[in-house]
């Protein structure tokens, strides 16, 4: 069996090349980053015939937004040329280059007051210094202060170090000259709506992606993207909210985030990982990320997050997504309706918190899983590659659960009716196939069995895989034609 | 020697030699780089009469990056914290410039007491003082420089009575007929001080908030 075979066991049929669910965008280098920088620069230098160096000082000033810049530069140059930092007494292309002074007197310099420097630089403005203190100057306003505009030393003087000098005084120390490029490319990014910055710690990529640039497109689309860095580096481009939170958009998923905050001591408790048996109250602890529980003491088997037997989770009736409102009706007065609004609330948390948990709980079975796919290759005649189809479930599974866990945020702030019925619908499906395909990655493993166990897991993943398509494109497509009614005011809704 | 601390000795044996200036700067132990600076405070202020100490400590990266600087001696001023003696001055954040030095850094403290900036408050309590009842705050500042700025060397045993049994009232900045008559209706004395302090009830702005509002607050 090869690969491309492989692949089309999990083949799922896309109807078009773009699901309603995903987004445009391009992912940028930095090289390539800089490059659009560049011809930012070469524009204005163009327009206002000064030099690149300057041009960058004054983009930079105005935020690299080329419009204003015009604007105010027609309107009146010399005041935004000084309040960009940039010398107004000599033409600008004398102050690119650092002027070095060899001393023919004594010289003390102001600031270490050493006698013995013989290096010493300044900008137009004559403000004098020895060249290590320039340099120790400069390092700590870059690595420390992660600043871009490095000002004269003097006291009340406001010029701003040109590129060129910045770079002549670095030219020792490329690993801080590098770091003070990234800090123009990173505010250059910053500034751009159309651009966003990777936020994986030391990933220089940046992913472009207009079509979220707009606070209002976030009411519509959640922008998942990833930078061409790695697979891995997925981050939403309309917040900043870690990883993946789809299919519910931005502002709900803050406002979610925001609740459970505010009220995480009375959910605390949920988070913990032993439980006792409703039967026999002995304390079970969970590993893996399956909800099936069975107690190791009197064999009850029951269901982790809503603790019901775990029977009735396998049928028709099978609710344990869907919180029942019938309670908080009933509720008269104050109390009884603030407990039972905290009810709904920890319904609705517990199983967001459930899903968080088991999908974290899924490295574990990676790892329980890796020795499955060994043992395997040992006691049948299949190769590397043929047990990957454990792995490849025990991916999905924790995928979905991430969209699981999202659907109980949305589930939260959805009003009451027929949407949201068909959306706890799907979110059960999904969530049953979820709970079916985790539990089977954690049944014992025998010889005999294999092919068999084979061809259920890859036929589980394949339908886990549908379920989580459907929870998503029907939750895109509702976003796009505005079918989710919300019980409380969402940014971006009427 | 390191090139910080050469120009840290060097400040310190300047401003020695400075018999002009009134600045003083001590080492703590012996370390250069934490240190304990004092002045008089000026002339003509609420500040007049009182010798304030500032705790100075030099970060690595000084004189790039600015020296912190707080008020050991507690100081009624809209810039400077009340309770920890924090200081919101410009030069002690982005204004700051390698070229000023400790001397000059303790002379723009001493100025700071001269001219308030309420519009930058570090105590937002102290500052709407400040902004809506200058005589009162006035004598409220003058009253802590009594109580905690005067005469150092003989702060002993009398100051630290004079501190405990310092009048409460006069320390917040209120009347003691008003004090007195909230604590007649059965609140405890220093719920009644904190609560007429929290609301600024000084001056022409005892006309702005009823009694209700008082009890009000004295029942949070
Ligand atoms: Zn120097
Ligand atoms: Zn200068
Ligand atoms: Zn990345
Ligand atoms: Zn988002
Ligand atoms: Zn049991
Ligand atoms: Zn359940």
């Amino acid at each position: 069996m090869d690969m491309d075979a492989f692949n089309d066991d999990f083949k799922v049929t896309s109807k078009g090349k773009h699901k309603s669910y995903e987004i445009d965008y391009e992912s940028l280098t930095q090289g390539a980053v800089e490059k659009l920088m560049q011809a930012d620069i070469e524009h204005i230098s163009g327009i206002f015939g000064v030099d690149e160096n300057t041009a960058s000082l004054l983009l930079r000033y105005m935020n690299w937004n080329k419009e204003r810049l015009i604007e105010k530069y027609m309107d009146n140059a010399a005041s935004v040329t000084s309040s960009a930092g940039i010398s107004p007494l000599e033409p600008p292309t004398s102050q690119s280059q650092a002027p070095i002074r060899s001393s023919i007197e004594a010289f003390v310099c102001p600031i270490c007051f050493d006698d013995s420097q013989t290096k010493t630089l300044c900008l137009s403005c004559d403000h004098t210094f020895c060249a290590s203190c320039w340099i120790a100057y400069a390092t700590s306003k870059i690595r420390d202060d992660q600043e871009m505009a490095i000002r004269c030393m003097a006291e009340g003087c406001s010029l701003v170090a040109p590129d060129l000098f910045v770079r002549s005084i670095l030219e020792e120390d490329t690993t801080t000259w590098d770091r003070f490029r990234e800090l123009v490319i990173r505010h250059f990014v910053a500034s751009n709506p159309n651009l966003k910055y990777c936020p994986y710690p030391s990933c220089t990529h940046t992913v472009s992606c207009p079509s979220a640039s707009s606070k209002s497109s976030l009411a519509t689309v959640v922008p998942t993207v990833a930078c061409g860095a790695s697979a891995t580096h997925k981050f939403c481009f309309g917040c900043p909210i870690d990883g993946d939170h789809r299919p519910v958009i931005c502002g709900v998923a803050k406002m979610w985030l925001k609740k459970c905050r505010d009220d995480s001591e009375t959910a605390n408790w949920i988070k913990s990982n032993t439980k006792e048996c409703s039967k026999c109250q002995s304390t079970i602890e969970k590993n893996g990320g399956c909800n099936h529980m069975t107690c190791k003491k009197c064999k009850h088997e029951f269901c982790w997050v809503c603790m019901g037997p775990w029977i009735e989770h396998g049928t028709a009736w099978y609710s344990c997504n869907r919180y029942d409102e019938k309670d908080g009706v009933d509720a008269r007065d104050a109390q009884s309706k603030s407990r039972a609004s905290l009810e709904r609330y920890l319904h609705y948390y517990n199983r967001w918190a459930n899903h968080e948990q088991s999908a974290k709980l899924s490295i574990e079975l990676y790892s329980k899983t890796e020795k499955k796919m060994e043992e395997m290759q040992i006691t049948s005649d299949l190769t590397w590659i043929e047990v990957q189809f454990m792995k490849k479930a025990v991916d999905e599974v924790e995928k979905c659960r991430m969209t699981l866990k999202w659907t109980y945020a949305m589930a939260y702030y959805l009003d009451k009716g027929n949407e949201k019925e068909l959306f706890e619908d799907n979110q059960r499906d999904l969530e049953r196939a979820v709970e079916d395909l985790s539990e089977l990655l954690e049944s014992p493993i025998e010889a005999e069995n294999i092919p068999t166990l084979r061809q259920k897991v890859t036929d589980k993943t394949v339908y886990v895989q549908k379920r989580n398509e459907i929870v998503l494109e029907d939750t895109a497509n509702g976003f796009l034609e505005g079918r989710w009614q919300w019980n409380c005011s969402v940014d971006g809704f009427d | 020697m390191d090139a910080r601390r050469r120009r840290v000795m060097k400040e310190i044996a300047d401003c020695k030699n400075d018999k002009s200036s009134n600045i003083r700067i001590d080492m703590i132990d012996d370390s250069p780089f934490h240190l304990n600076g004092s002045f008089p405070g000026p002339e003509d202020t609420p500040y007049q009469g009182g010798h304030f100490e500032v705790d100075i400590v030099i970060p690595p990266t000084y004189p790039f990056q600015p020296v912190k600087m707080k008020f050991i001696t507690k100081v009624y001023h809209p810039n400077v914290s009340s309770a920890s003696g924090a200081i919101c001055l410009d030069i002690l954040k982005d204004a700051w410039s390698p070229v000023l030095t400790l001397k000059s850094t303790l002379i723009s403290l001493q100025s700071l007491l001269c001219s308030p900036e309420p519009n930058d408050p570090q105590d937002a309590e102290v500052a709407k003082h400040f902004t809506t009842s200058k005589g009162s705050f006035d004598d409220t500042a003058r009253y802590w420089t009594q109580i905690y700025a005067v005469d150092p060397s003989a702060r002993g045993k009398s100051s630290e009575k004079l501190q405990s049994a310092g009048d409460e009232v006069a320390m917040a900045g209120l009347e003691k007929a008003h004090v007195d008559q909230f604590e007649a209706l059965g609140f405890e004395r220093g719920k009644v001080i904190d609560a007429l302090r929290r609301l600024n009830y000084r001056g022409a702005n005892v006309a702005n908030i009823t009694e209700d509002r008082i009890v009000e607050e004295l029942l949070k």
